[in-house]
């Protein structure tokens, strides 16, 4: 069986190419990243805030300084090496994901509700703020809870795109470029979230149930593959399937 | 060494930590300065602004003992577990003051005040709502370019709290593994407290110098504290007691869960103790040098 982690990381793995230098986020960005660099992209580079380059986990890390991150990784020097080379405009892709995003790929991770007087107060940006507005692209996974999709997220901690569908002053990169879920792969080519693919078994309905703003398709939308047996077999080095025993 | 130096944990935090100090955590994961952290809760600490750019379940206890009145930071949390629930407390209650930024921009603050220069320039903070909420944050125009760059402040630590591997009498610390922003931050400060695994001869130091992050001059104080990493790790000598740090995750979830742990492990427990609460061959097994 398969559950929605793996929808998703797999699903995300297959934006990921063979020889680029990748930032990654803990968890299921990690295991995306990981899934693409031990399928059809051996030469892609981990890249992790602590100082890690060419990391190559064995076991899934829990934190950016785990030390799984730093044992078998082809470089280990430090964070202003990593941000540096961010900030130098080298590194080519980012995967993260967060607790909101909105139709313009903006990330929220620091509150729900009001900055001052918050609902909920989370964790910040750490290092998300920094990667989506330097890096050349971004991929961005989440669960499909409807809460997690709105309109325009409580607070920008990573800049997407802006009002305009372009990406603001300041920014580098061309910012989000997909986006996948359990249920379907979003793109931002036309400036906004576009439902590009689903998921198999998936309908467009499904997709976006719950979302509370009208989410454009693509001309096409493309039957996402199936995930093979390969994928699942190097998922699972790092991920034990929900349910499974 | 300077003998008045090499001293003990207990006179690390009481003599050179004081009430409404800036201190900066060391430990980006690896190397929390957990044993140091614990002694200024015992010790009492009131008012301190606290300051990393990811800060994980030590600043939580800092913050849920009342050590802290401000915390400046990138993130902070538990990693890959939740929140930072004593940070989310006090947010809520009002009994906080915070500074956020990002780790790239917490990194630059600490780069500026280590190299002497009221900033550094950074391409990030110029988007999405960060830059709002730090009213003091100014942008710089580049002579040469004409572009427009965040002015990113430095920020110069009263003192750096810092655990590492090893250190000679001298004081020359060396870290190696995942070192993350802690050499920046380290030496951003004005005071700098040690705890290390062991001492070793100095020409073990001498012998690879480039594991060196602190040249013995810019010790202030310096304890032999084993485990004083613990829960996090010390490469080459104990891996990450993860378990550990999703009990926190649990406990933390209620005011009265973390005041458990905390005189659990903390109030009133010296190292013998602390030590005898941990499977120590279990978290050093496997872990060479």
């Amino acid at each position: 069986m398969i559950d929605d982690t793996a929808r998703m990381a797999i699903a995300a793995a297959r934006r990921l190419r063979n020889g680029e230098a990748c930032f990654v986020g803990i968890g299921i960005p990690s295991l995306a990243a990981l899934v693409a660099r031990h399928t059809h992209a051996p030469g892609l580079s981990l890249i992790y805030e602590s100082g890690a380059y060419g990391a190559d986990p064995a076991t899934l890390p829990m934190s950016t300084g785990s030390p799984s991150v730093a044992s078998g990784a082809a470089c280990l020097g430090d964070c202003t090496l990593v941000f540096g080379e961010l900030q130098a405009g080298r590194i080519h892709v980012g995967v993260l994901s967060a607790a909101q995003v909105d139709r313009r790929g903006n990330l929220n991770s620091t509150v729900i509700g009001e900055y001052r007087t918050p609902k909920v107060r989370m964790v910040g940006s750490g290092g998300a703020h920094d990667i989506a507005s330097l890096v050349g692209r971004l991929v961005i996974v989440m669960p499909h809870d409807p809460r997690r999709f709105v309109e325009r997220v409580d607070f920008v901690t990573a800049p997407g795109l802006g009002e305009d569908g372009g990406r603001p002053t300041g920014t580098r990169g061309t910012g989000p470029a997909d986006l996948l879920t359990p249920r379907a792969w979003f793109t931002f080519e036309t400036g906004e979230m576009t439902l590009a693919g689903l998921q198999p078994g998936m309908d467009a309905a499904l997709a976006v149930d719950g979302f509370s703003w009208e989410v454009p398709h693509a001309d096409r939308v493309v039957e996402l593959t199936p995930p093979s047996g390969e994928e699942l077999a190097v998922l699972q080095r790092w991920h034990t399937m929900e349910g499974a025993k | 060494m300077d003998s008045t130096k090499l001293t003990s944990l207990e006179h690390c935090a009481a003599e050179h930590v004081s009430d409404g100090d800036t201190v900066f955590l060391g430990g980006f994961g690896h190397a929390v300065p957990f044993a140091l952290g614990h002694e200024l809760i015992r010790a009492g600490r009131r008012g301190l602004t606290i300051c990393r750019s990811g800060a994980d379940i030590l600043a939580d206890q800092l913050i849920a003992a009342g050590c802290v009145q401000k915390v400046v930071f990138g993130w902070i949390g538990n990693p890959d577990i939740g929140l930072s629930h004593a940070f989310r407390r006090a947010v809520a209650a009002g009994s906080i003051d915070w500074e956020e930024w990002t780790n790239w921009s917490m990194v630059l603050r600490m780069q500026a005040a280590s190299m002497g220069v009221p900033f550094l320039p950074g391409r990030v903070l110029l988007a999405g709502d960060i830059p709002y909420e730090l009213p003091g944050l100014k942008t710089v125009t580049c002579p040469y370019t004409g572009e427009t760059l965040a002015a990113i402040p430095a920020l110069e630590p009263d003192v750096a709290i810092v655990h590492a591997q090893r250190a000679d009498e001298e004081g020359n610390t060396q870290m190696w593994g995942v070192v993350g922003d802690t050499a920046a931050g380290v030496l951003a400060a004005r005071r700098i407290v040690v705890t290390v695994e062991e001492i070793v001869d100095g020409a073990v130091i001498r012998s690879s110098p480039n594991l060196t992050i602190i040249p013995a001059h810019r010790i202030t104080a310096m304890a032999v504290v084993p485990w004083g990493a613990h829960p996090s790790y010390v490469e080459g000598y104990y891996t990450r007691d993860d378990d550990h740090f999703r009990k926190y995750g649990d406990v933390s979830r209620t005011a009265e869960g973390t005041e458990a742990h905390l005189d659990r492990w903390v109030r009133g427990v010296d190292r013998e103790r602390y030590l005898s609460m941990i499977d120590t061959k279990a978290l050093a097994d496997g872990v060479g040098k």
